[in-house]
C-alpha cells in the first residue's frame, strides 16, 4: 500500500518534468521513441511512470517543440526520429530554470526533515 | 504485441484518425515494441498503460488528431443534469401546469349564471327634517352626529357626510335653520 502510494507520488512528480527529460535526450542528437526510452534509462530514469512517452511526444510535436523526420535504422524498418526544435530548446532552457528554482525551494523546506527508510 | 497494436489501430479508426497517420503511429509503436522485447523490456514497462484503446485515444488526442477526450467526471455528470431536469419539471413546470388548470376551471365557472350582487342603497337625508333624518340614520345602522348639536325637530338637513371605518359607519348631518 505504502509502496503504491510512493510510486503514485513519483509518477505525479515525473509528469510535470518528463517533457523536459524527453527534450533533453534529443537536444543534441535525434532519436526514435524506443531509443529515447533507452537514453532515459541509461541516465537513471528507468521507468517513466503511468502513461508512456508517446502521447507526450505527440504533444511536443503538436506544439512544435520537436521536429520529426523518417530515416532508416540499423538494419530495421524506417523509424520516426525526434529532435528538439529551436522553440523546443528555448522551452527546455526555461523549464530547466523553473525546475531548479522549484527544486531549490522544496529542498530548503524539506532539508530539516530526516527521511525514515523502512 | 501485435494484438496490442491491432487494438490501437481499431481505436484510431473508430476515432476517425486519418489512415496515413494511424498507420504511421502503428508502425512506430510496432517497431519500438519489437526492439524493446529484444532488449528484454516488457510492453507494460515500455508503455505504462495496459489498456490499448485508452493508450491509443490519449496519443491521438495529444497529437491533436482527434478532439480532446471528454473528462470522466464530465461523462458521469449526466445524471446531475437529469436530476436538475426532474427538479425543474416538478417544482417549476408542475406549479405552472397547476395554475393553468386552475385558469381552465375558472373559465368553466363562467358558464354558470353570474351571481347578482345586490346594490347597496345608501339613504339620503337631504331635505328631511332633523328628527326624521336621525331616526332614519339610526335605523340604517349609522352612528349619527348632527351640527349644530342643539337642534329642533323641524330643522332641515342641508348636507350630509358619510364615513366608514371597517364595519362602523357614521353620518354627519348639517342642519339649515328652520324658517320661522
Amino acid at each position: 500500500m505504502r509502496r503504491m502510494a510512493s510510486e503514485s507520488r513519483r509518477s505525479q512528480m515525473l509528469r510535470g518534468v518528463l517533457d523536459l527529460c524527453l527534450l533533453a535526450v534529443v537536444v543534441d542528437e535525434p532519436a526514435y521513441g524506443y531509443e529515447m526510452t533507452r537514453r532515459l534509462r541509461e541516465q537513471g530514469l528507468s521507468t517513466v511512470g503511468e502513461g508512456s512517452i508517446y502521447p507526450l511526444l505527440g504533444r511536443l510535436e503538436r506544439e512544435g517543440l520537436v521536429a520529426t523526420h523518417r530515416a532508416a535504422s540499423d538494419g530495421g524498418p524506417p523509424r520516426k526520429y525526434y529532435r528538439a526544435s529551436p522553440s523546443g530548446r528555448r522551452a527546455l532552457a526555461e523549464g530547466v530554470r523553473a525546475w531548479r528554482d522549484v527544486r531549490g525551494e522544496v529542498d530548503s523546506v524539506l532539508a530539516t526533515i530526516e527521511a525514515e527508510v523502512a | 504485441m501485435t494484438a496490442y497494436v491491432d487494438e490501437c489501430r481499431h481505436e484510431w479508426k473508430r476515432l476517425g484518425v486519418p489512415d496515413l497517420l494511424a498507420e504511421e503511429m502503428a508502425t512506430e509503436l510496432e517497431s519500438d515494441l519489437a526492439e524493446a522485447q529484444a532488449d528484454g523490456v516488457s510492453a507494460a514497462e515500455m508503455l505504462g498503460e495496459s489498456d490499448p484503446r485508452r493508450f491509443a485515444a490519449t496519443w491521438a488526442s495529444e497529437r491533436g488528431l482527434v478532439p480532446e477526450q471528454p473528462q470522466p467526471a464530465r461523462r458521469r455528470r449526466w445524471w446531475v443534469w437529469a436530476l436538475v431536469a426532474l427538479f425543474v419539471l416538478f417544482f417549476v413546470l408542475a406549479p405552472v401546469a397547476w395554475i393553468g388548470l386552475q385558469t381552465v376551471s375558472v373559465s368553466t365557472s363562467h358558464a354558470q349564471p353570474p351571481t347578482r350582487v345586490h346594490a347597496v342603497v345608501l339613504p339620503s337625508f337631504a331635505g328631511l327634517n332633523a328628527c326624521q333624518a336621525v331616526h332614519k340614520a339610526l335605523r340604517a345602522g349609522y352612528t349619527v352626529r348632527v351640527h349644530p348639536r342643539a337642534y329642533s325637530c323641524n330643522a332641515v338637513i342641508h348636507a350630509e357626510n358619510e364615513t366608514a371605518k371597517g364595519s362602523h359607519r357614521m353620518v354627519t348631518l348639517w342642519l339649515r335653520r328652520a324658517r320661522r
